[in-house]
């Protein structure tokens, strides 16, 4: 059990910070909704209904989404593009998909790699590309997802206005849904581009998100 | 797996806060409460159909009682056309162009705005006119 517990200890690390930190934004998320109400003279409700409702899964999609696309963009664009010295980019001579014998994979794979990786055809090619196929359909299902959680909530507006409801296709062209969605997405970008360049020359001491302490500035891709 | 999950999250969208079946036939009954007791004048019925802060708006307004103020004012009315919930607001459209926008009180919903017609201007960007509202 302790080796289970060590082994897996960053996943289970992360995902009981993603945990708590859900519940808190259920809490905190809760209390500012029916602050909003009791300013518009609307009724207030629970927390169990809260977290059921669009307006705190538009606010739970709108961050994931964003998340997702980072890690398809980066997953994509570390194919093809490189930075010099950086610890998250290949060796700049490395550009592209690279040879099977590296990727271990056909005739040059091992006897524990995984098993699509030893066949051809379309399992090679699937299982070649599931990283950024799992990554960009959970970015498209919750981006989808902000988009109709999103539309219920300017609508529950709409009609505190006396205005009138809107349709799912007129909500995607607003600012509202586009302001949601890019100011989450200069964030992530900004994130990996930081990540990228600092690397470059800032290190972490047995960290492999960074180059070892007394490796040169223009070392790409090592490890600490 | 992905994909499942992808489809799970939008199934959980879809439903979230659309508003239930339930709730549209309740917003649907009190505006239809509302015209009737209207219709017969009877201004404590069309009243207990309203909110709180309608009853408010009304009363400052007029400067009389709601039951006296509320049968006064110009209605067109007509059967209900389309009731649409989001999250704790509603708006139920009647076939003579006349719009109820409502909010779900603790009680039950209840009429915030009556009566109310587009302005000159799409209705989805500018507030509608009402002869009743909070």
């Amino acid at each position: 059990m302790r080796r289970v517990l060590r082994d897996n200890s960053l996943s289970l690390f992360f995902l009981l910070i993603f945990l708590a930190s859900l519940m808190a934004q259920a809490l905190v998320g809760h209390a500012d909704f029916n602050n909003q109400q009791v300013a518009h003279q609307d009724p207030t409700v629970s927390v169990g209904r809260y977290v059921t409702s669009s307006a705190f899964l538009v606010d739970v999609m709108e961050n994931w989404q964003s998340e997702y696309l980072q890690f398809t963009l980066f997953i994509v664009a570390t194919v093809w593009l490189v930075q010099r010295g950086s610890t998250d980019s290949k060796p700049v001579d490395q550009v592209g998909t690279e040879s099977d014998e590296k990727q271990m994979i056909g005739e040059h794979a091992k006897p524990d790699s995984p098993s699509w990786a030893k066949r051809g055809g379309w399992r090679l090619f699937v299982y070649s590309n599931s990283l950024v196929g799992v990554m960009a359909t959970i970015w498209i299902g919750s981006w989808f997802a902000q988009l109709i959680t999103g539309r219920i909530v300017y609508n529950a507006e709409q009609f505190d206005h006396n205005e009138a409801a809107i349709n799912l296709w007129q909500y995607a062209g607003t600012s509202e849904f586009w302001n949601r969605t890019l100011q989450n997405w200069q964030s992530e970008f900004l994130a990996v581009a930081s990540m990228v360049v600092f690397s470059i020359w800032l290190r972490q001491r047995g960290s492999p998100e960074s180059k070892p302490v007394g490796a040169p500035h223009t070392t790409t891709g090592a490890e600490g | 797996m992905a994909w499942r999950f992808a489809i799970a999250i939008a199934a959980i969208a879809a439903v979230a806060g659309c508003g239930t079946s339930g709730d549209r036939a309740e917003s649907s009954v009190v505006v239809e409460r509302f015209y009737d007791a209207v219709r017969h004048d009877d201004g404590d019925a069309a009243c207990a159909q309203l909110s709180a802060p309608a009853v408010k708006a009304l009363e400052s307004q007029s400067g009389q009682s709601c039951p006296s103020a509320v049968t006064q004012l110009d209605y067109e009315g007509g059967a209900i056309v389309r009731t649409q919930v989001f999250l704790t607001s509603a708006s139920v459209d009647l076939r003579g162009g006349e719009t109820a926008f409502l909010d779900r009180e603790p009680e039950g919903w209840r009429i915030s705005a009556v009566a109310c017609e587009a302005q000159d201007g799409p209705p989805t960007e500018l507030p509608m006119d009402c002869e009743v509202e909070s």
